[in-house]
Formats: C-alpha cells, sequence, structure tokens
C-alpha cells in the first residue's frame, strides 16, 4: 500500500458499542472523563470462572435494534457489529439510497478473534444433550469469525468487496488499513470496524489459558498497565465501526471528515514472547510513519497497547523510545481501554474512535485508575489534557504475536 | 397396523417460520399467499432447513431431502404432509 493511498482515506463515520457507552457521545464522555466501567463479570454461567473483572456491555438491547431474522441467526457478538455499522452509516450521513442504486460501491470489512463462542456453545450442548438433529443450521455460519462482515452486507445490500482480517487482536488496525486498501482500488465506501463478546462460558474458558488474562477480583486493581501493579489485562465486550471513503469523494459529497487514515503496518514476532515485541512494535512504528509521511516528532499523541503485563509495558514503551528517539519519551501516552477493558479486535476499534474524537476535541482522555507509572513515557493520567492534535498514533499487540501501529490525521472539522 | 398422519398445517408452519427463522407471518397471509416463494417472507434456504430438521425431530422420522429445496409454503407443505401420509 502506498502512502499517497492512505493519506487519501477518509474517515466520514463512527458507531460504537462499548462498555462505557452504546453511542459514540457516551463513549467519549465517559473516555474523556476517564471513567473506569471495569466491574465484576455477571454473565449467567461466569460466575465461578477465575476471570473475575471484565467490561460487559450493559443495557443493549438488540431488539430493539436488529430485526428478528438476523436476530435469530447471529451471535451477540454481530449484533454489536449490526448497531455500530448502523450508527456509523448514519453518522456518514449515508443513508440506503445512496448506495440502492450502486450497491457494488460499498464494502464491508471487519477484524474478529473469537467468533460467536456464545451462540456456538448452546448449539454445542444440543449436540452432546440431545444429538446432532437437534443443532440448527444457524450453526455454520453463527460462530464462524466472518459472520459479521457477510450478515452487515446482506442486511444492507453490500455487495462490494468483504473481507474479513483474522490477524489476532492487532487485527482491529490491520481491517483499517484493508479498508484504505480496497477505496485505493476503487470501491466508493468501506464499513470497517470490529466488535467481540468474549463474555459467556465458553469463551471465558479459553481464555483462561492466557497467562496475561487478569484473574484479580477487584475492578479497582485488575487492570493497571504501566505501573507497578499491572497484573495483567481484563476482557471487554463490544467494538466500533468506521465509514472509510477516499477523500476526494468525501469532500465531493460534503461529507464531515473526521479524519484521515495515513500509515499503517503490522510485524509479527510470536505468541506471547512480550520482550520480542519491543522491535516488533517499533518496526511497524517506523513503517506505519514513513507510509504517512510522518515524521516522528508530528506524532502528537500515542494511544498505547498496554496490556498491563510488566514485560509488556515495558517493551512498548522501550518501542516508542526505539521508534520515535527523544520523542517517545515526551509525547503524550494514553490508554483509555484501562477503564473499558479490552475487547481484542474491537480494542484498536475503540482506540481509533477515541483518538479521532480526541483530535475534534483538542483533548487527550486520561489513563483510568492509572496513577504511579513505572516506565518512561508520558502517561496522560487522572484527567483529560488539552493539546493541539492533528496526529495520533494509535499501537495494538495481540497475544498471538501480532503488533500493528496505524497514523491518523486530524480531518477537517477538527479543533484548532 | 394403525397409521395416525399427523399433518402439518399452515397455522404449524407459520409459528415453526417465528420460531426457527425469526420470520413473523400471520397465518392467514401464508395461506393466502401460499404460492408465494419463501425468499418473499424473508426465510432463506438456512431457515427452510431449520424447519425441516424440527419437524423431522417432532415426527421422529426423516424427510424427503427435497423438502429443504421447496420454494414455496404450498410445495412445501404438499410435499411434507405426503411424505407423513404415505410413510415414504
Amino acid at each position: 500500500m502506498s502512502g499517497r493511498a492512505t493519506r487519501r482515506t477518509a474517515v466520514t463515520g463512527i458507531g460504537v458499542v462499548a462498555p462505557n457507552g452504546l453511542h459514540a457521545e457516551t463513549y467519549w464522555k465517559n473516555v474523556k472523563d476517564g471513567t473506569s466501567v471495569l466491574d465484576r463479570v455477571t454473565r449467567e454461567g461466569c460466575e465461578h470462572l477465575p476471570l473475575r473483572v471484565a467490561g460487559e456491555v450493559r443495557g443493549f438491547d438488540a431488539a430493539a435494534l436488529i430485526e428478528e431474522t438476523f436476530l435469530v441467526q447471529t451471535d451477540k457478538f454481530t449484533h454489536f457489529a449490526l448497531a455500530a455499522a448502523d450508527a456509523a452509516l448514519q453518522d456518514a450521513g449515508l443513508s440506503q439510497a445512496a448506495w440502492a442504486e450502486a450497491p457494488y460501491s460499498v464494502g464491508v470489512v471487519t477484524a474478529a478473534g473469537s467468533g460467536g463462542g456464545e451462540f456456538g456453545q448452546r448449539e454445542l450442548q444440543k449436540l452432546w444433550g440431545k444429538g446432532s438433529r437437534f443443532v440448527g443450521p444457524y450453526q455454520s455460519i453463527a460462530w464462524f469469525y466472518a459472520a459479521s462482515t457477510g450478515q452487515i452486507s446482506i442486511r444492507k445490500g453490500f455487495k462490494g468487496p468483504c473481507s474479513v482480517v483474522a490477524a489476532d487482536e492487532a487485527g482491529g488496525l490491520d481491517a483499517v488499513a484493508h479498508a484504505a486498501r480496497a477505496v485505493h482500488r476503487g470501491t466508493d465506501v468501506i464499513v470497517v470496524g470490529a466488535a467481540e463478546a468474549p463474555l459467556a462460558p465458553y469463551s471465558g474458558v479459553c481464555q483462561l489459558g492466557y497467562p496475561e488474562l487478569s484473574t484479580e477480583a477487584d475492578p479497582a486493581r485488575a487492570y493497571r498497565p504501566f505501573t507497578s501493579a499491572a497484573c495483567g489485562f481484563v476482557p471487554a465486550e463490544g467494538g466500533a465501526v468506521l465509514v472509510v471513503e477516499s477523500l476526494d469523494r468525501a469532500r465531493r459529497r460534503d461529507a464531515d471528515v473526521r479524519a484521515t487514515v495515513a500509515g499503517h503496518a503490522a510485524t509479527f514476532t510470536g505468541a506471547s514472547r512480550w520482550d520480542r515485541s519491543r522491535e516488533g512494535l517499533a518496526q511497524a512504528v517506523r513503517v506505519a510513519l514513513d507510509e504517512a509521511g510522518c515524521a516522528p516528532e508530528e506524532i502528537d499523541v500515542v494511544f498505547a497497547d498496554a496490556l498491563g503485563v510488566p514485560e509488556a509495558d515495558r517493551a512498548e514503551a522501550l518501542a516508542l523510545a526505539d521508534a520515535l528517539g527523544a520523542h517517545g519519551t515526551r509525547v503524550p501516552v494514553t490508554a483509555p481501554k484501562a477503564g473499558i477493558g479490552r475487547s481484542y479486535c474491537g480494542a484498536p476499534m475503540l482506540d481509533i474512535v477515541a483518538a479521532v474524537q480526541a483530535m475534534e476535541h483538542g483533548l487527550i482522555p486520561p489513563t483510568p485508575g492509572v496513577f504511579d507509572i513505572c516506565h518512561d513515557i508520558d502517561l496522560v493520567t487522572s484527567s483529560a489534557r488539552p493539546a493541539d492534535l492533528r496526529t495520533a498514533l494509535v499501537l495494538s499487540r495481540g497475544l498471538m504475536g501480532s503488533n500493528a501501529a496505524l497514523v491518523l490525521r486530524r480531518g477537517d472539522a477538527s479543533a484548532v | 397396523m394403525t397409521t395416525q398422519v399427523t399433518q402439518v398445517t399452515v397455522t404449524e408452519l407459520a409459528t415453526l417460520m417465528k420460531q426457527a427463522a425469526g420470520v413473523t407471518v400471520d397465518p392467514h397471509d401464508l395461506e393466502r399467499r401460499a404460492d408465494t416463494p419463501f425468499a418473499e417472507f424473508g426465510l432463506d434456504s438456512l431457515g427452510l432447513l431449520g424447519i425441516v430438521g424440527e419437524l423431522e425431530n417432532r415426527h421422529g422420522r426423516a424427510l424427503p431431502t427435497d423438502a429443504e429445496r421447496c420454494k414455496s409454503p404450498r410445495a412445501f407443505l404438499d410435499l411434507v404432509n405426503g411424505a407423513l401420509a404415505t410413510g415414504v
């Protein structure tokens, strides 16, 4: 992907379904205020698991937002994606009429880490409890990680290029880069995002093997990245969907360009090899900056991966210094996800949203629940810090070894 | 040998469409439009497959493989009820 191509990709719509907000505006208010919504896991069948704290999406009324024909054949992770896609399209000012005559002009890209665990568990229980004849046919599509891309495109009638990025948690950033490439290749609009629903018994058990998972029972102590008390990460539900299109097209239709995608790169350094993620993350940052035509000093804020594992936090802090030089210890860094949890591929998508909103408002949101930083970075804590933000760097790593960096530039309507 | 023939009614099909595929359809409307393709009611092929599976479980027997390929309510009910009646 050439830098020229990505620089012309505009973000014109944002939709959010997150533990701290079912709308983008609510999400931003809570992110800006540094509100933590981490709480004890309350999902049925999860009470006995050693996974005690998470970011649950609460109050989401799927039946009020999504037609029953779609609800019966989809898992919660797809419900989140469908709702977020609706919100993003509305934000972008794109109505059904806009694509009804040109359905091939709109495509969909989602990233997924865990798929539809709750739906899958229900059907597997029928399989072992009653027999194979009692497994519903929608099992074949609902728990598949590609379900959300398919259902968004079917529900909206989008017939443009559709894909799924399965690249670990960092795949959330890779999906946006993939969307930018699709736009560069000529598709007018790509609906791109990720949402996850990993809080159900089967999904919960699947995560118990991760040494990075926090099993701390106190929500205030469970996820404290960049501190000496860091004891792992907590998972979360939800995610975000964006509408991206070429900058030229966005300007032609007089759309509100909320930000532009300027550069991206991804690397791989091996599962749980956090020491090596330093090199992988630094390289991703260098290549993303190069693609964006961006000097290290131009980065005004970093949305950190912030895994909350001491070795990983150290690697990330050092990677910033490696890639940005002296600027790496001066640039403001933040991690709103410390108050939300990590919704796997949805986590970097939510960070992108926060980065766009931060640039729009000229405000760096704080890292909730974190006070004593034990690394040489300027982590924003306690309260939001006003700043003129033109360029944001979003970082993400996955437990299986993926690292990615995405550079975003401020849009037209942002605060100056 | 006495065989109790159970017929699948339009009302039962409407209930199954709701239960298996989330499609809400009034039984009278379904009866009136019995030759209208399932797709126009919003029922996709996997939804019909789910209905076939449910009927097979209820009746404790396999239905003809063509059942899941029926395009309309009338074609489906004719095939299913014919199979249930003849035991074939």
